[in-house]
């Protein structure tokens, strides 16, 4: 596949802004719809979000009254792909259910990643991660059928198993064993850019999303589960953040996002199902290759540079939506028992991490235990759905 | 641990979300709506008998639940709560739709062709007016009522659901064309019946 965004010409800035009907976007029926077509709805919103609020970052350090009207004018632009994305999504849907549908988009959107990540220290980062993200899949699907009396294979079919992984109790990790070493801007393959910016983006929103639905729940143990995640999800933007070169000046990273954004339309729109959603895909994609044209401008402007010199000569194999479950079977099996000291990995609980877990645990154990417990009392069972056999870890099977 | 300790938290005691004692009526009726969808999903994928037989428990479950809702929980609502009035007469309009709807299709034969288009329309209205419901009313039902109150609510739903017939005699739900006298009122009469005589025993 040959897609050099560079190359194209999308539609012109002035011809960008939507009227109201244009945005007013048909939602997606929840109960018919492919659970990945939903996956790349919540994958582009957080997306546009980082879009929006990377701009407005920029633009509060610009002096230059000119480029602040320039990222106005295309940041104005972006917030309406925003608009038009998420609200893709159905108001009947229950925040719960959007919620399940986060953690399958952390799930197989980090997985994919992982897997096609070619420098060994981030993939190790993406493996890290996604072993988290499961396990609050599980939490989560448990919550569910307690409050709703709904199974999450509902929202997530088949494509992605429900089990345990990582406990997220052991998720809480002193705040500085959160940072890692970032990739090296000059040397590292464009691709690894992409993914950093793809799945921090993605991080953030979900940190975002919990902490504005928890407090709408009034079952004491779903406010207290979206705390507890909410505040893991911080980490994780922390975790995928510092993989991020900070020597990348502003023009720079704002040509990085631009060109991201046109891969992920790019590849959304090759594997889309659903034609509305489609087209929304096709559309944003050929707005994004005037958004990107302008950053690149803008770089040669004010940085001196070729944005060629810091991108991939062409588009990298397309973002896909697919199930991982082996892998993710393989990673539970492999890397269950790491945490974090440092910027590295290890396996034994060490002081600082203790340190931190009795200080959490200190008046009463951690929500993500409750809402299993009362799950269990409940139903005399847990929810999973172990489509591929046993659980790979043998304490980890079902007890009942 | 299964369960906050009393007096840990004080906004709502965890007993809410178990089938315990203390269950209340928002909880119960949340969970019904989840039933309510699982039986949608389970029309849609069958087939032939297994459709017809899935659809009627579908009816039935719809026809005693609204009636639970209409007998028990909106005329509180529409007491204790601040606009109740307006939020109640919003979903007793949803409701009256949805049960034209489905008055409509209790006359259809399942394997009609136009029986499953019809059944999504169903579906999508009664999805919205149940999302309505938690948004619009639940949420001030349970700001407005005492524990107890809830729980008693939930008493009398229960009690109105388990004594409404809800097998009627096997061949009467699939006569098509027993229209308007048939099975879908008729199990809305005994449920209203038996919410009010749940209600009369509670008070």
């Amino acid at each position: 596949m040959t897609f050099n965004p560079l190359q194209q010409r999308g539609i012109p800035l002035d011809r960008q802004v939507r009227n109201w009907r244009e945005l007013a976007v048909t939602p997606i029926d929840p109960d018919h719809i492919d659970p990945y077509t939903r996956c790349r709805i919540i994958t582009m919103n957080g997306i546009e979000v980082e879009a929006v609020m990377f701009s407005h970052h920029m633009a509060r350090h610009c002096p230059d009254a000119e480029v602040k009207r320039q990222l106005a004018e295309v940041r104005y632009t972006e917030a309406q792909q925003q608009k038009a994305v998420n609200w893709l999504l159905p108001g009947v849907s229950s925040v719960l259910e959007t919620t399940i549908a986060y953690e399958q988009v952390a799930v197989d959107l980090t997985a994919w990643v992982a897997r096609m990540e070619p420098d060994p220290y981030l993939k190790q980062a993406y493996q890290f991660g996604v072993l988290e993200d499961f396990d609050h899949l599980y939490r989560y699907a448990n919550l569910y059928e307690m409050i709703e009396h709904r199974k999450a294979e509902a929202i997530v079919d088949q494509l992605t198993e429900v089990m345990p992984g990582r406990p997220t109790k052991a998720h809480h990790r002193h705040p500085a064993d959160n940072v890692r070493d970032p990739y090296d801007r000059s040397r590292t393959d464009p691709l690894s850019k992409l993914h950093a910016l793809t799945i921090m983006s993605a991080e953030q929103q979900t940190m975002n999303f919990y902490m504005n639905v928890g407090p709408t729940y009034m079952e004491p143990i779903a406010r207290e589960l979206y705390q507890e995640i909410g505040l893991i999800e911080e980490e994780h933007v922390t975790h995928y953040e510092s993989l991020v070169d900070p020597g990348e000046t502003w023009w720079e990273q704002l040509v990085n996002h631009e060109y991201n954004e046109c891969y992920l339309y790019h590849s959304f729109m090759e594997q889309e199902s659903d034609p509305k959603v489609k087209a929304i895909w096709e559309l944003h994609l050929n707005m994004e290759l005037e958004h990107l044209r302008i950053a690149c401008d803008l770089m040669r402007r004010h940085d001196g540079r070729e944005p060629e010199e810091i991108l991939a000569p062409e588009l990298p194999n397309v973002l896909t939506f697919e199930p991982n479950k082996e892998y993710i079977r393989t990673l539970i099996a492999e890397q269950l028992d790491l945490t974090t000291l440092g910027a590295g990995y290890v396996r034994e609980a060490h002081e600082r991490f203790e340190a931190m877990q009795q200080r959490l645990n200190s008046d009463g154990g951690p929500p993500s235990e409750r809402v299993i417990a009362q799950h269990q009392e409940l139903f005399n069972r847990e929810y999973r759905i172990e489509s591929e056999g046993a659980h790979p870890v043998p304490e980890l099977r079902e007890q009942y | 641990m299964t369960q906050t300790e009393p007096g840990q938290n004080p906004v709502r005691d965890s007993g809410r979300t178990s089938a315990g004692a203390q269950e209340d009526v928002v909880a119960l009726l949340m969970r019904q709506h989840g039933d309510i969808r699982n039986l949608f999903d389970e029309v849609e994928q069958a087939e032939g008998d297994a459709r017809r037989e899935a659809f009627g428990r579908l009816v039935r479950l719809l026809a005693v639940h609204e009636t639970a809702e209409e007998e028990i929980v909106h005329p509180y609502a529409r007491r204790a709560t601040a606009g109740g009035e307006g939020v109640v007469a919003d979903r007793l309009e949803e409701e009256r739709q949805a049960k034209e709807m489905l008055a409509r299709l209790d006359g259809m034969d399942t394997d009609d062709p136009a029986f499953l288009p019809q059944l999504l329309e169903l579906r999508t209205a009664v999805m919205e007016h149940a999302r309505a419901e938690e948004r619009y009313e639940f949420t001030h039902l349970r700001r407005a009522a005492e524990p107890g109150k809830l729980a008693a609510l939930a008493k009398a739903v229960r009690a109105a659901e388990t004594t409404a017939p809800t097998h009627p005699h096997p061949g009467v739900e699939s006569a098509a064309a027993n229209l308007a006298a048939g099975p879908l009122a008729a199990v809305m009469d005994r449920a209203r019946d038996a919410a009010r005589r749940a209600m009369k025993s509670g008070s």
